[in-house]
């Protein structure tokens, strides 16, 4: 047993263990009984909204907290970057009440903001240093042409921040599809539920269903492994910056 | 480069510009550490909430299941550390000597990475399954088998370590990372003073490494105290608490509506990441340039 990903492939294409007619069944199942299509819209929501709303929020904090030294930058700096080595599920209840208290429980567009949320702090640090890495002299020559803060922000920071953003993008988007904690404890109707809970629910639905399960684990897991594939040196260089800075 | 001063005319746009992400961070991340602490001390539940000292943390500390979760995240962070970061050191040095098709292996190795923690546990319940199973099918070959893993007290809780144990590819990719900026010059003049490649790996890669598997070990290590998807869908933390993590436990306590008592087990769960990085970090020196 080298890698379990060689498991799941010959679990999922080695028919020979199971009766044979099964194996299509499963993936049947998945669409039929599952509705698993229903979860992954659900899924890219939350991952394509949450990315882009933690992108949006990092970008605007990492720039003024990159390039300028004021009375707490240092703190708000350090504030935003330990949230990143917190482990959240100690937070559980917590984030519970909060999300109920502001009518965000069980909706989507409170896990849009939540999975934001989530990702806050690791893009921040990311783009931060990256940020801080860029000559200032192009801000500069706009500033001195009478360019606005949001001028600058909008048509020289963000182009040249786009290698970092798409790093960013990418790991963010695997973690959000990946993310099973928040989403179980945070929703509990069947339709604003995410891919992975929906595997939770081949297990207890279908209690003995290999087949169909494994189909399901092999159809999830399909998306952040082509993702991957395509872009293997983004989600490299994003998870080695989020890792050492 | 330096950062500057704030260039005048400039504070109101920079004060809104921070102001989204202070306001995440407030509401997700301080408030809720702030209502975990302060109800960690309360019994609350629903509408109730009455402040009652170190009860919860009395209750807590006697409570045999609570120590079998401390035993059980620790033993997941031991196979981490003992297991995993050390075995994926050493493929990411094989892998940096860029042997034919190190590439493919790299991807191969790393696709695991990518995959969520439910998807994995489906596969394993089917490879652990006791009549199906791989495992089973594989060992009756050879005339043994027959367990029944996940249910079985002595081997619960190994069967769930060996579903995580060989996801190296985060720590192949960071070491590899690392050993690209290590100068060739060192290994040459090494090779010239007759040391072997194993020697000069010993004396010249290692020690270079050590901020790198220091952090590998890092991330592990708050992965594995949250541990939670894996171990709530192969055996709920069955059988008879066996594989219980501490996120585990919290959550239960959290379901039976027992949220302060969930929040006394919330803090302990910040409190030992907290010292554990603090540990880590001095171990290894973390921050300090390796050269």
């Amino acid at each position: 047993m080298l890698s379990s990903f060689k498991t799941a492939d010959q679990f999922t294409s080695g028919s020979g263990f199971w009766p044979s007619p099964f194996t299509d069944s499963g993936y049947i199942d998945a669409f039929t009984q599952v509705r698993l299509h229903e979860y992954v819209a659900n899924t890219l929501l939350y991952a394509v909204g949450g990315t882009t709303g933690a992108l949006t929020v990092a970008l605007l904090a990492a720039y003024p907290l990159a390039r300028y030294r004021f009375r707490g930058s240092g703190s708000i700096t350090a504030a935003f970057s330990l949230a990143l080595a917190v482990p959240l599920v100690g937070l559980a209840t917590p984030e519970f009440f909060i999300m109920r208290e502001l009518g965000l429980f069980n909706s989507r567009p409170g896990m849009v903001i939540f999975y934001a949320a989530l990702m806050f702090p690791l893009s921040f640090v990311v783009l931060r240093s990256f940020l801080a890495s860029l000559p200032p002299e192009l801000e500069e020559a706009a500033h001195v042409d009478g360019a606005g803060y949001f001028a600058i922000l909008r048509t020289i920071v963000l182009p040249l921040s786009r290698p970092a953003l798409a790093t960013v993008a990418v790991v963010s988007f695997v973690l959000i599809w990946n993310e099973f904690f928040f989403a179980n404890l945070l929703t509990v109707s069947q339709r604003n539920q995410n891919v992975q809970l929906a595997l939770a629910g081949f297990k207890s639905q279908f209690g003995s269903n290999v087949t169909g399960s494994l189909a399901g684990a092999t159809l999830v897991m399909i998306v952040p492994v082509i993702l991957f594939l395509l872009l293997q040196r983004q989600v490299i260089a994003g998870l080695t910056a989020g890792a050492t800075k | 480069m330096v950062a500057s001063r704030v260039p005048p005319g400039m504070a109101r746009p920079v004060a809104v510009s921070i102001a989204p992400g202070a306001i995440l961070f407030t509401v997700f991340f301080l408030a809720p550490f702030a209502v975990l602490i302060g109800s960690s001390f309360a019994s609350w539940g629903g509408l109730d909430f009455t402040f009652t000292g170190w009860d919860n943390y009395q209750t807590m500390v006697q409570d045999p299941v609570f120590w079998k979760a401390v035993r059980n995240t620790l033993f997941y962070s031991a196979v981490s550390i003992v297991i995993q970061v050390p075995f994926g050191v050493v493929v990411g040095i094989i892998l940096s000597q860029k042997l034919p098709g190190w590439r493919t292996f790299r991807t191969v190795i790393f696709v695991p990475f990518v995959i969520s923690g439910a998807a994995y546990a489906l596969v394993y319940a089917a490879f652990y399954n006791s009549r199906y199973g791989l495992l089973n099918q594989t060992l009756s070959v050879v005339g043994a088998g027959g367990k029944d893993w996940l249910y079985d007290t002595s081997t619960a809780r190994s069967a769930v370590a060996a579903t995580f144990a060989f996801i190296i590819g985060f720590t192949v990719i960071l070491v590899m990372a690392e050993i690209a900026s290590i100068p060739r010059e060192l290994y040459e003049a090494a090779e010239t003073d007759g040391a072997s490649l194993l020697q000069q790996h010993l004396r010249i890669t290692l020690p270079l490494l050590r901020n790198v598997i220091g952090t590998c070990i890092l991330v592990r290590l708050l992965g594995d105290i949250g541990m939670f998807d894996v171990v709530f869908i192969l055996t709920s933390g069955g059988p008879n608490d066996s594989t219980v993590t501490l996120a585990l436990y919290a959550y239960r306590a959290y379901l039976d509506g027992a949220w302060g008592y969930a929040n006394a087990v919330g803090t302990t769960i910040l409190l030992i990441g907290l010292i554990l990085i603090v540990t880590v970090r001095r171990a290894f020196r973390i921050g300090e340039r390796a050269l």
